[in-house]
């Protein structure tokens, strides 16, 4: 399949370095740079961070950054100013994978989607190159679907999804974005909430496999494993997905291949995010420590 | 059955004496032809009495022990005397690029296995592998890409590409012709020379150097790098303790831990053990004494 391989992010601020190693490591492995696009859809970016990332094409010549500040955006202002509920799940960096279709270029009808907590191993041009069965998503069924699906006791959201349902973990996906467009996810997402469900929905990984129900393709999990520990790495997968509590670009290791990431990410960034993180946090807790003013009375 | 001799390597020295036993032994307690085996141990600077409680193994299975004592052998000597090394590696590493100059002439098929493992499938599916006319067969190494490329993956990129088929070096099946013909002494003589060799990993590298895009990759559980419990359950056919959680550790946390001292032999375990404690008891005071 000869042509540009789009792959899309979507991250705020907080998470400008794993977004930097998420990319890094696509171009480590890719045997194709000169055909690879970033989307970075991105919000809150500050113009320091959003200079680091351009350390990737100058790494790695051929590889194309392509910017889409959804704060700026006039189709995503649109679509969110439509949005007439409020609900925490809902927040912008989800609102924008639900219309990758209006934000990114017409040229873009197939995509690969990242979270920004994966690490790639091996050439994407693989997963790019997937059949996907004439279906609308390809994605890797989340071991913790059932949990996930069905809520507390398996009981709480037993209306929404069967126990049977192949649920796909929602940090990778490659998209047939034609068909992303047509399924109209936002007018579905406004749907839901008319029915009463919204606020029991897991982000856009709930909504996406309630849409795309029966139109889904599940691929290797190698493709995305998610809790990846230690043990996994004899394994070989392809994307190691960091979810739960222990993250790679922390200080206590344990993560899979958190030796590796470090070199993904480059020894620099990694103790700059550090240090990041560090007064991000010092700020949260001097402005939590602040004594507040006392209501004055009506 | 085949009357195949199943010829086995290992190259190890003095500190590995306990962990080459328990090698030795899971191999004759997995294997169906126990009779056929034929160890070579390759080592140098092995006591006398850790020889003797090696050869516990001819004992109790029907399999041969041959020695090679690399302290008289002077081309291993003048091989090593000019290569790199850091701990916690010894000399003796480097003994498996000479292993077609240090078998006897009748071996055509060799399993090498690094001491550090252990073996719970018959070995003879090894050795009788068709190799597709691949010089080794070997498992792909889980923690290659550090490997290969160093600190932010940057290094070594005239040698190393991140997609590079770079294989672990603990368990190789190797066709002893063809492994000769590809002169690993002069291939590490040219690295040596060009100064790679001081950045690479050592004996691995150069293994992968000299077979790149030539060998047949195997099943990953036929070399099982740094085994977890939680890897138990996949039936590991060769577990291999990279690492710092060796399974002769006294509170160990690798896989088969307990089925490994019980291969090692409980007697053997704690001997091993209390020498290992006297040794680092011993090193500091040896250290002040100037004798370290």
């Amino acid at each position: 399949m000869a042509g540009p391989i789009h792959i899309a992010l979507t991250f705020d601020d907080g998470f400008w370095a794993p977004a930097y190693a998420t990319m890094r490591s696509v171009a480590l492995s890719t045997e194709r740079p000169g055909d690879i696009v970033f989307h970075l859809l991105h919000k809150r970016l500050s113009a320091a961070h959003r200079a680091v990332l351009d350390d990737i094409p100058a790494e790695f010549p051929g590889i194309r950054l392509a910017d889409h500040p959804i704060d700026t955006d006039p189709h995503f202002a649109a679509v969110k100013a439509g949005f007439v509920f409020k609900y925490r799940r809902l927040n912008d960096m989800v609102l924008a994978r639900l219309i990758f279709d209006r934000l990114l270029p017409p040229e873009v009808t197939r995509l690969i989607y990242l979270d920004c907590d994966v690490m790639v191993r091996s050439p994407i041009e693989q997963l790019w190159e997937a059949d996907l069965g004439g279906r609308s998503v390809g994605g890797v069924i989340d071991p913790n679907r059932q949990k996930v699906m069905l809520g507390t006791a398996f009981r709480a959201k037993a209306d929404i999804f069967d126990f049977h349902q192949a649920y796909i973990n929602g940090g990778v996906l490659l998209i047939d974005l034609r068909r992303w467009a047509a399924a109209d996810l936002p007018g579905r997402t406004e749907q839901f909430r008319r029915d009463g469900l919204i606020d029991r929905l897991y982000y856009d990984q709930d909504i996406i496999n309630l849409v795309f129900k029966d139109d889904i393709t599940p691929l290797d999990w190698r493709w995305n494993l998610t809790n990846a520990t230690r043990a996994h790495e004899a394994l070989e997968p392809h994307i190691v997905h960091y979810t739960g509590d222990l993250k790679p670009w922390g200080l206590i290791p344990g993560a899979a291949f958190f030796s590796n990431y470090r070199h993904v990410m480059t020894q620099e960034k990694y103790y700059a995010y550090l240090r990041f993180r560090w007064a991000r946090n010092l700020r949260r807790l001097v402005a939590r420590l602040r004594p507040r003013r006392p209501e004055t009375a009506a | 059955m085949s009357a195949r001799p199943i010829h086995i390597a290992l190259t190890f020295d003095d500190n590995f004496w306990a962990p080459a036993y328990a090698l030795m032994r899971s191999i004759c307690l997995s294997s169906r032809r126990p009779q056929d085996l034929v160890f070579h141990l390759i080592h140098i600077g092995l006591a006398p009495h850790h020889r003797q409680t090696l050869e516990l193994i001819a004992a109790e299975y029907p399999a041969r022990l041959l020695h090679t004592d690399l302290a008289h052998h002077a081309a291993y000597r003048d091989f090593v005397a000019l290569l790199p090394m850091a701990r916690p590696f010894t000399p003796v590493i480097y003994a498996r690029l000479l292993l077609d100059r240090l078998l006897p002439p009748e071996v055509e098929r060799v399993v090498y296995l690094d001491c550090d493992t252990y073996v719970r499938g018959p070995i003879e599916t090894l050795s009788e592998l068709d190799l597709n006319g691949h010089p080794i067969a070997a498992v792909l190494d889980p923690g290659r890409h550090k490997a290969m490329l160093g600190r932010d993956f940057r290094q070594n990129r005239e040698l190393f590409s991140f997609n590079f088929a770079y294989f672990n070096s603990g368990m190789l099946v190797i066709d002893r012709a063809a492994y000769g013909q590809a002169d690993l002494p002069a291939q590490t003589r040219r690295l040596h020379d060009s100064g790679a060799l001081a950045r690479i990993q050592y004996d691995q590298a150069i293994l992968n150097l000299a077979f790149k895009d030539n060998w047949l990759p195997l099943d990953f559980r036929w070399n099982l790098i740094w085994p977890w419990p939680a890897h138990e359950v996949l039936e590991p056919q060769i577990l291999h303790y990279t690492g710092h959680r060796k399974p002769w550790n006294l509170i160990p946390s690798a896989a088969f831990a307990n089925a490994y001292r019980h291969t090692m032999t409980n007697d053997i375990f704690y001997a091993f053990w209390r020498e290992r404690l006297r040794r680092r008891l011993l090193s500091p005071l040896r250290r002040l004494a100037g004798r370290g």
